[in-house]
């Protein structure tokens, strides 16, 4: 169909329309009008992929000059093919609308496999690809520089952005990365000493390349053609290398004692915490490295890789860690931290030292993607509280919207349980997790869900120890027995290819009626990338709260930074990222308007205002008064009631008019009305 | 909605939340309630079922019962099974009632078996006999989908082409035992045209959903007890048999009731040949009276039945009018918004005051009726009662 949103004429390639994805679409060409940023939340299945595209679409023809470019990033590969999938289709109705041949070339990049490098896809209308593409330095460096700064960029399932944005910049050295990081310099050395013999000209050609400085790269910068890379801060490129590392001897020579001053570090016998400037105090002190070679380190190996002519740069990425690392520790002193642990907490007897330089601040690798492009838009289907991400991310959106999900019947059925039968609370609190009673009722309520489900039922547990814990003593009380009598029972484990195969297993148990339960872990691989669409899951359980790990360091060095620099209380962010976990795993089961599931809260504590009021407002709305603190019986009481509401028969046409229009329904008074109301500003 | 169907006594329900299903919508009710979808489906039923659509008369029908250990539960009182056991015979009954050239069989599964109850036999006495007296056995272990159907189809793929071959389970279970891949089965009843229907006492189970949509049935799932006996009663009538199903004509006797001591009298009492196989009805099988085959003569003392010496099928006259209905069934009434009607304010039929959002008005006497008179006249009834007290009068 075609629609008019505020006088933008949008090609849609479905005869049908969700009321919310008409108003996502409104809010975010008010987005685009503006050139700023959006925050955007809708629940999955709702046709997130569809809108954006088409309306972008239809404002780039629209707009050719304002908007030149659509990237849109995605966490998965699947993901990827799904946008591609979508954009086809959007295509295909353009030309046989319009009747023109389609002159939008759009991009995917997905695996080395589907590479292509020819130079007509710098002029891509649209580009497709993951996340690590735009945010991570060393990668972003080599893709997307070169991206024009009227695009607009889309980071969908963003829940997880700031995550993204962290592990982008952090670095973790061990043992093993230095001995690696020895043998490469090692064959830098050879190499070297090799080239000199034969074309010591190269060599010199590079040392009066570095006497000129990173002139290039300023001019870029200043006409503003690249990306800029946080790994090079703006300061750096208006120097010329510094003299000590400029030969590439010497820069070796650099390097063998940078190496070595880290292989010292990592001889400790107690945990250490320090600031950057800190260590680069240290540093200076033991083995008189100056901050400003550091600096210098990352660009000055990428231009003896470059000279030297070696192909397989996979082959040094031990060397380049370390050479990013020493240029990031030498130009932040804020935002990072430096910890280094001589064991795992775990195992306190195996010597295992790791050197964490963690990444505090999100905003630092993202910073550029919001300086360069006009619109960035973050959307997903858990983005709730919608106001820390601005606050986390350093950015300051035009609009900030939440919609939620038109229903032509409850299909989704969040309940909260607090109590046992037996009126003993249950809550995955510290206090009481080795509590017999509350594993018993925990295992009682798996019990009676198994019955009552059918087909698939995905439990998450708050972590890994915690599932062992509870799962060898529900063994023991003889009721994973039981439960075995009505599902047989799937474990996730940290072993990928283990859990793949349970995964496997698990559908083929759900889609030939034996029914199957499948225990796993909240933040774990099932939480986040796979979806447990109709006969999948049927329940969610979420066995407590899903805190962090709180006596992590890096952690806590988080929280305290995030207090002092963004004034967000240890609490307010914990609970934020414990709620946006537990709604993405309870999200897994619904994946549409035709879907339908139970969302169960094992845990008394989600009945609390601070915990409910972080939920995604689709499932909050469907939160009654009722379904708060239940016992199991009610609980399961509840859930028969819902599961026979559920099997009555559902077809398009009770849908019709209320969560679904024709583009007669939608241009009606009343109903653009009623759309109105579908977005939730805050 | 006004319709309050007969529940559960108020104290034997679970935790109901009466508070709750009175919840009015302000916003201007974006969720429509599950009810209002399911009154609309009951009316389509109505409207549907009259396609001129051929139907199969000769029916073979198994049921299977799911009497595994869910079949305790206590959601349907006194238990689900106790109650489908009940129902099932209204079911048998009425079957019969409407299909009297047709065949019923009964299977019951549990603790991964299946066992049949009752081979396929026209008689609703037997059957009725065996789900009383099935009302005593234990519940146990789970259900077998695979076994109960292939068990169901051994019988069923020797019926002639021209007969329906249908299958109803009643499925109280989530789960179900299989010895082998379910899916390997429904592509041979798909191929042998076997149509299986599926009735589920707690939920939507996947296998189900398959199963009935590759074979043409239908899938439904109870909400209480009065909900079930509308669900079982939907299988009282003859489904649209396929339009590849064969067309033949059928032999077939119309034996007289004759007692033998009025034209001979010799006449010794006889044995009918259905208890040769031993299981047939109760009370002496001994008698001076019956059906004689007219082929063979061959004695029985019930219709409809399949003669056990030469094959012929025999029934009774009355039999036979009585499917007659299906193949001529009553125009749907046309549905007048309540506003738009200025005639008589009271349903022709039960002479309750119309009160309802639409009435409904026959298309040749254009007499009114209300929605419960309706479908009534449509489901029981097959003729409107004003045309023919129209026929009738003077």
């Amino acid at each position: 169909m075609k629609l008019n949103i505020e006088g933008l004429l949008v090609y849609f390639p479905y005869d049908y329309i969700y009321p919310e994805q008409y108003s996502y679409m409104l809010e975010l060409k008010r987005t685009l009008d503006a050139k700023g940023h959006g925050v955007l939340e809708m629940p999955s299945g709702t046709g997130k992929t569809i809108s954006l595209l088409s309306l972008i679409v239809a404002y780039q023809r629209a707009f050719p000059l304002e908007v030149t470019k659509l990237i849109y990033c995605s966490r998965t590969v699947p993901e990827i093919e799904k946008v591609v999938e979508e954009l086809r289709k959007l295509m295909e109705f353009y030309s046989k609308e319009t009747g023109e041949t389609n002159n939008f070339l759009a991009l995917a990049l997905s695996s080395r496999k589907n590479l292509c490098i020819h130079p007509e896809i710098l002029h891509a209308n649209i580009v497709v690809y993951s996340y690590h593409y735009l945010l991570d330095p060393k990668i972003a460096d080599l893709v997307s520089k070169e991206l024009a700064k009227k695009s607009v960029v889309v980071f969908d399932e963003a829940h997880n952005i700031d995550n993204v944005c962290i592990d982008s910049m952090s670095v973790n050295i061990t043992r093993r990365t230095l001995d690696r990081c020895q043998n490469n310099v090692d064959t830098l050395q050879n190499t070297i000493q090799k080239i000199k013999e034969t074309d010591a000209a190269k060599l010199r050609e590079e040392y009066r390349r570095l006497v000129d400085g990173l002139k290039e790269a300023s001019v870029a910068r200043e006409t503003d053609i690249y990306l800029s890379n946080p790994v090079l801060p703006d300061e750096i490129l208006q120097e010329a290398v510094p003299g000590t590392i400029r030969t590439a001897e010497h820069f070796v020579g650099f390097l063998r004692r940078f190496l070595e001053y880290l292989k010292s570090r990592l001889r400790v016998q107690h945990v250490v915490q320090e600031s950057t400037p800190q260590f680069l105090k240290d540093i200076f002190d033991k083995v008189c490295i100056d901050r400003k070679p550091l600096r210098f380190c990352a660009e000055r190996l990428q231009s003896l890789l470059r000279t030297l002519e070696i192909a397989d740069i996979a082959d040094f990425s031990a060397v380049t860690l370390i050479s990013n690392f020493a240029t990031l520790v030498s130009t932040y002193s804020q935002g990072f931290t430096i910890i280094i642990e001589p064991f795992e907490d775990r195992t306190p007897t195996i010597a295992n030292p790791v050197l964490h330089f963690s990444c505090m601040d999100p905003s630092i690798a993202i910073k550029p993607v919001f300086q360069r492009f006009q619109s960035v838009v973050i959307t997903s289907g858990t983005l709730s509280p919608l106001d820390i991400y601005p606050r986390i991310l350093d950015f300051r959106p035009v609009t900030m919207a939440s919609f939620t999900m038109t229903l032509a019947r409850t299909c989704l059925c969040p309940l909260i349980v607090g109590r046992g039968n037996d009126q003993v609370a249950l809550s995955s609190k510290f206090e009481t997790r080795e509590d017999f009673a509350v594993i018993r009722n925990y295992g009682n309520l798996l019990l009676e869900m198994s019955a009552v489900v059918p087909d698939g039922i995905v439990a998450f547990f708050t972590s890994y120890v915690y599932m062992e814990n509870i799962v060898a003593s529900w063994y023991e009380q003889g009721i994973l027995e039981n439960i075995q009598r009505n599902k047989l029972i799937f474990i996730e484990t940290q072993d990928a290819a283990e859990t793949s195969m349970a995964l496997e297993k698990y559908q083929e148990a759900c889609e030939n009626g034996r029914g199957a339960i499948l225990l796993s872990v909240a933040r774990g691989k099932v939480s986040e990338g796979i979806d447990f669409v109709h006969h999948f899951g049927r329940a969610v359980i979420m066995f407590g709260v899903p805190y962090v790990y709180t006596q992590s360091r890096i952690l806590k060095a988080r929280l305290e930074y995030l207090r002092d620099q963004f004034q967000i209380r240890e609490n307010d962010f914990l609970t934020f990222d414990a709620m946006r976990h537990a709604a993405q795993c309870v999200g897994r089961a619904i994946r549409g308007k035709t879907d339908y599931g139970l969302m169960i809260f094992a845990d008394k504590r989600y009945a609390r205002a601070d915990k409910r009021g972080k939920l995604p407002r689709w499932i909050q709305e469907h939160i009654t008064d009722g379904s708060l603190n239940l016992t199991v019986d009610e609980t399961v009481q509840l859930s028969k009631h819902f599961l026979r509401q559920m099997a009555q028969p559902f077809r398009q046409e009770d849908q019709l008019g209320l969560s679904l229009l024709t583009l007669e329904q939608l241009q009606s008074e009343e109903m653009l009305k009623k759309i109105t109301q579908i977005a939730h500003q805050t | 909605m006004d319709e309050e169907p007969e529940r559960a006594k108020r104290w034997e329900g679970g935790y109901e939340r009466t508070w709750e299903v009175l919840k009015e919508d302000e916003s201007g009710s974006l969720k429509a309630t599950v009810e209002e979808i399911l009154f609309q489906s009951k009316r389509k039923r109505v409207i549907e079922s009259h396609g001129q659509v051929r139907l199969g008369m000769m029916r073979h029908l198994y049921v299977v019962i799911d009497c595994s250990r869910s079949m305790e539960d206590q959601d349907l009182k006194p238990n689900r099974l106790t109650s489908t056991l009940k129902l099932m015979e209204a079911f048998v009954e009425e079957y019969f009632d409407q299909n009297p050239i047709s065949q019923v069989g009964i299977i019951m599964t549990k603790n991964k078996r299946a066992e049949k109850l009752t081979d396929l036999a026209g008689n609703p006495k037997k059957h009725i006999t065996a789900l009383q007296k099935a009302v005593d056995s234990v519940c146990v272990g789970e259900p077998s989908l695979y076994n109960s159907l292939s068990l169901a189809v051994q019988t069923l793929k020797h019926m002639p082409g021209h007969t329906s071959r249908e299958i109803l389970i009643i499925l109280s279970s989530l789960t179900t035992c299989d010895p082998a891949n379910i899916y390997e089965l429904i592509k041979t009843l798909k191929s042998l045209k076997v149509r299986v229907s599926v009735i589920g006492l707690s939920a939507e189970v996947r296998v189900c959903t398959v199963l009935t949509r590759e074979t043409g049935g239908s899938y439904h799932v109870i909400l209480d007890e009065s909900h079930f006996k509308e669900l079982l009663m939907l299988h009282v009538k003859p489904p649209p048999s396929s339009s590849a199903s064969e067309c033949s004509l059928i032999r077939m006797g119309f034996p007289q009731h004759t007692i033998a001591s009025l034209s001979d009298q010799d006449a010794k009492p006889s044995f009918s040949m259905s208890h040769l196989d031993g299981g047939g009805g109760s009370g002496p099988g001994l008698s001076l009276g019956g059906y004689f085959c007219p082929q063979c003569h061959a004695k029985y003392t019930e219709l409809p039945v399949e003669c056990k010496v030469c094959g012929l099928t025999l029934v009774s006259a009355p039999h036979l009018a009585r499917s007659f209905h299906h193949l001529f069934p009553l125009d749907a009434f046309t549905e007048i918004p309540e506003e738009e009607h200025h005639g008589d304010r009271f349903c022709q039929a039960c002479q309750g005051e119309l009160k309802d959002k639409s009435v409904f008005m026959c298309p040749s006497c254009h007499s009114v009726f209300c929605v419960e008179c309706d479908l009534f006249i449509h489901d029981s009834l097959h003729c409107c009662p004003c045309c023919i007290h129209n026929q009738s009068g003077p």
